[in-house]
């Protein structure tokens, strides 16, 4: 790990020499070494980027002109600075890098980013969207914490959740600090880590079984028109850290305030560390605007015998990018993930998730499910599992199934298995397909019309993932915004028949 | 080579009908493994005297699959009459649930050649989901299972389908609760069983219950049973034997049924001596 100082983007780049502006191609390294994309080089001027240089600063100079004159807590400092000093040395993907292969964020990168500043989300406090909210919740409005839609009341004695600024319990502090970006992660990691305003921590002690689910709300609010070029960025993060033996369910949710088709970019980063024998179980639904790029890391870090059950569904987003990591730091963890993604529009849905096991008996099972109902729709999947040498009795299981209900609606899957230990179960499985001919003909010979048949189907396509999601509110909320999201993409289907 | 051999076939006489069902009961090995190998001569309608209704008529039935082009079916002839319960039997792949799915319209077979007419209609005509509705019935011999549907809402979809055909209003997942759940009794299954997703992780037996289930909630009034018995233990065995006779004696007594087995014992007592010595008189 290169030595961190405290120093700025800006600082830096002045050092940099004028050679940077070389085209990045020149420097690639060849294929077989694509992961080698995340390691840092010596050498970082070299690879500078000036575009990320630029948004970096940007990011930088919003920061300190909206934070007040105090300065920001340790943890969140030292965030800031490992992830500028890995910023100078990443430059922006493209389609040659290979966890970019099928995803293209120049849409991105042509637009005007613009950090949104926390002066223009105080008008929120009218809104009343809150209204269904059953859970002690914490509402998020552009990345900054809005206290008046947050209710906290029913926690038990112990736990925090909040923002890292005002913590002031030494303890929890230390903790966090130890944690905060242990891992690193791509581009949009680090600029979410110089971008983010604050750290919501939610920390839960040892032992301590938090009942109701938490829950954590997205809105964003400020977005641009779909034909500007401006493209306001927030930079949510949260870091969880629950100790030995405690539980915690939590729903994260992602949301555009009014439905429109507005343009924005969420960079958002999830951090979860997992004591011995503690459980989590995430949702995480994102569901925002059409025009919107949402780019989400989910890092997850489990020590023995902890349980993380992690449910997804994701139908928004012009451009929508989501990144787990679950790295097994003890023996005897159990992790299980299910992801369905919707695209009934004209966008990306990409899921690129890496498991990697290093202790015995690790147990896996992860199921991803995809539907592309539009001619201009994609999807993406890549899924890796690396089982390493101490890793023996793995039982790591991965399946994906992926749906195309149009002419030309493309996906791409990846799943891999990299096992080096010689005493592991691995399973896994990939099937792209229109629905199954014998399963709609058993609803036509039970006198069930073949359109009737194909929606029951293509529903029924998204319940096994929606099914592990553990509140049941929450599963028919997800039910019925799938139901209103493929009835007219199916609809559409039927009158050009 | 033909689906039918002449040498397994005899033909019922109407007047046969009550001794069927005693069959039926009485028999428990052989329980829906009811009676005839067909070689039916078109002309056979002559026989019935035009008492029994006219059920369904194949003729001349020729299949092949559609994506290989192999011949299946080569001439099949078969009169059902109601109230009539026919046995198709023959060898492992000798089609016949190749003609099972034919007739229902199972959309990996390609009719070449030959004309089957059900109540008056032309069947060829009619869509899968047409000729459910009708009163056409087709047991699976591998039921398929549908993941993310459950058990209620696939009956509920099929019952309504129909009740649209009747022009009868649809019935709601509350009052059609009201309607299923008795029927339950006559599969022998908990009520759990209408929860769970349609044969998803179902055991053999219970797949078969299940068809059973279908067939008591919609009815029909030609039930082709595929194989009904395989896959199932003497318990099962018996309570889908009694559910098939159950739906047999009631209101649709008089409704005809092609069993069909590919057992060759039963083919050889039939062979030997007849009908009469496996229907227990």
């Amino acid at each position: 790990m290169v030595t961190i100082h405290p120093m700025s983007i800006s600082t830096l780049n002045s050092y940099r020499p004028k050679l940077c502006t070389l085209p990045r191609s020149g420097n690639r390294p060849p294929r077989t070494t694509r992961y080698k994309v995340f390691a840092k080089t010596p050498t970082f001027a070299v690879l500078s980027d000036p575009h990320v240089l630029r948004l970096a600063e940007t990011l930088e100079d919003s920061i300190t002109s909206s934070s007040s004159s105090a300065s920001p807590p340790p943890p969140l400092q030292k965030l800031r600075d490992i992830s500028s000093q890995s910023l100078l040395s990443t430059p922006w993907p493209t389609r040659k890098d290979e966890p970019f292969r099928f995803t293209d964020t120049s849409f991105i990168k042509n637009s005007d980013i613009q950090p949104i500043p926390p002066s223009s989300t105080q008008s929120v406090a009218s809104l009343s969207v809150l209204a269904d909210n059953l859970f002690p919740s914490l509402t998020i409005v552009d990345g900054y914490l809005a206290d008046s839609l947050s209710q906290l009341s029913e926690l038990p004695d112990g736990v925090f959740v909040g923002a890292l600024s005002r913590l002031s319990s030494e303890n929890i502090m230390e903790k966090v600090s130890k944690y905060v970006s242990s891992f690193q992660g791509d581009l949009f990691w680090s600029l979410n880590g110089v971008g983010a305003p604050d750290v919501i921590v939610v920390y839960v002690p040892e032992g301590c079984k938090v009942e109701s689910p938490l829950h954590l709300r997205f809105l964003s609010l400020d977005g641009s028109d779909k034909d500007s070029k401006t493209l306001p960025i927030s930079n949510p993060r949260v870091l969880v850290l629950v100790e030995k033996g405690g539980e915690i369910s939590i729903v994260e949710e992602y949301t555009d305030g009014d439905g429109s088709d507005r343009c924005y970019w969420t960079n958002s980063v999830m951090e979860v560390v997992i004591g011995d024998g503690a459980k989590v179980s995430h949702s995480y639904i994102q569901t925002q605007s059409l025009g919107a790029a949402h780019v989400k890391w989910t890092s997850v870090r489990q020590e023995s015998t902890s349980v993380y059950k992690f449910a997804e569904v994701s139908t928004g987003g012009k451009l929508s990018r989501h990144n787990v990591h679950v790295q097994q730091v003890g023996p005897d963890t159990v992790t299980e993930l299910s992801t369905f993604h919707l695209s009934v529009g004209d966008q990306l849905q990409d899921l690129h998730s890496k498991l990697v096991f290093d202790h015995p008996r690790g147990f896996s099972r992860q199921l991803h499910k995809c539907i592309v109902a539009h001619s201009l729709g994609q999807a993406v999947f890549d899924g890796n599992v690396q089982v390493n040498r101490d890793a023996q009795q793995t039982d790591a299981g991965q399946l994906t199934r992926s749906l195309l209900l149009e002419p030309r609606a493309t996906v791409n899957v990846k799943p891999n298995l990299q096992i080096i230990a010689d005493d592991v179960k691995c399973s896994h499985g990939a099937a792209i397909s229109d629905l199954e001919e014998n399963q709609l003909f058993y609803f036509q010979a039970r006198g069930i019309d073949l359109e009737v048949a194909r929606r029951a189907l293509i529903f029924s396509f998204a319940a096994e993932v929606i099914e592990s999601i553990p509140e049941t509110s929450v599963q028919k909320k997800v039910q019925s915004l799938i139901k209103d999201l493929l009835d007219p993409a199916l609809a559409s289907r039927e009158e050009k028949k | 080579m033909a689906l039918f051999t002449p040498s397994f076939s005899c033909r019922i006489p109407t007047s046969t009908s009550p001794q069927r069902h005693r069959f039926l009961l009485s028999h428990r090995t052989f329980a829906p493994r009811a009676t005839l190998a067909v070689e039916t001569p078109s002309s056979s309608t002559a026989d019935h005297g035009g008492a029994p209704k006219l059920l369904l008529e194949v003729k001349d039935l020729t299949a092949i699959i559609a994506e290989s082009k192999q011949p299946i079916l080569k001439g099949v002839n078969l009169t059902v009459h109601e109230g009539e319960v026919h046995a198709v039997m023959g060898k492992n792949g000798s089609g016949k649930s190749t003609f099972a799915k034919v007739l229902v319209g199972h959309p990996d077979y390609e009719i070449t050649g030959g004309s089957v007419t059900y109540k008056g209609q032309d069947l060829l005509e009619m869509e899968p989901e047409e000729r459910a509705v009708a009163g056409l019935f087709m047991s699976f011999q591998s039921p398929v299972e549908i993941p993310g549907v459950s058990n209620i809402d696939f009956l509920n979809m099929a019952y309504n389908a129909q009740r649209r055909k009747l022009g009868l209003p649809e019935l709601g997942p509350i009052e059609f609760y009201g309607y299923v759940a008795p029927k339950l009794e006559i599969v022998n299954m908990k009520v759990d069983f209408l929860n769970r997703n349609v044969n998803e992780g179902f055991s053999g037996g219970e797949k078969k219950r299940n068809e059973i289930l279908q067939l008591a909630v919609l009815g029909a009034e030609l039930a082709i049973l595929d194989e009904i018995d395989s896959g199932l233990d003497v318990d099962a065995l018996r309570d889908v034997a009694k559910a098939v006779n159950g739906l047999l004696t009631p209101k649709n007594s008089e409704n005809g049924r092609i069993v069909k087995t590919g057992d060759i014992s039963i083919a050889e007592i039939l062979e030997k001596e007849g009908y009469k010595a496996i229907s227990g008189i």
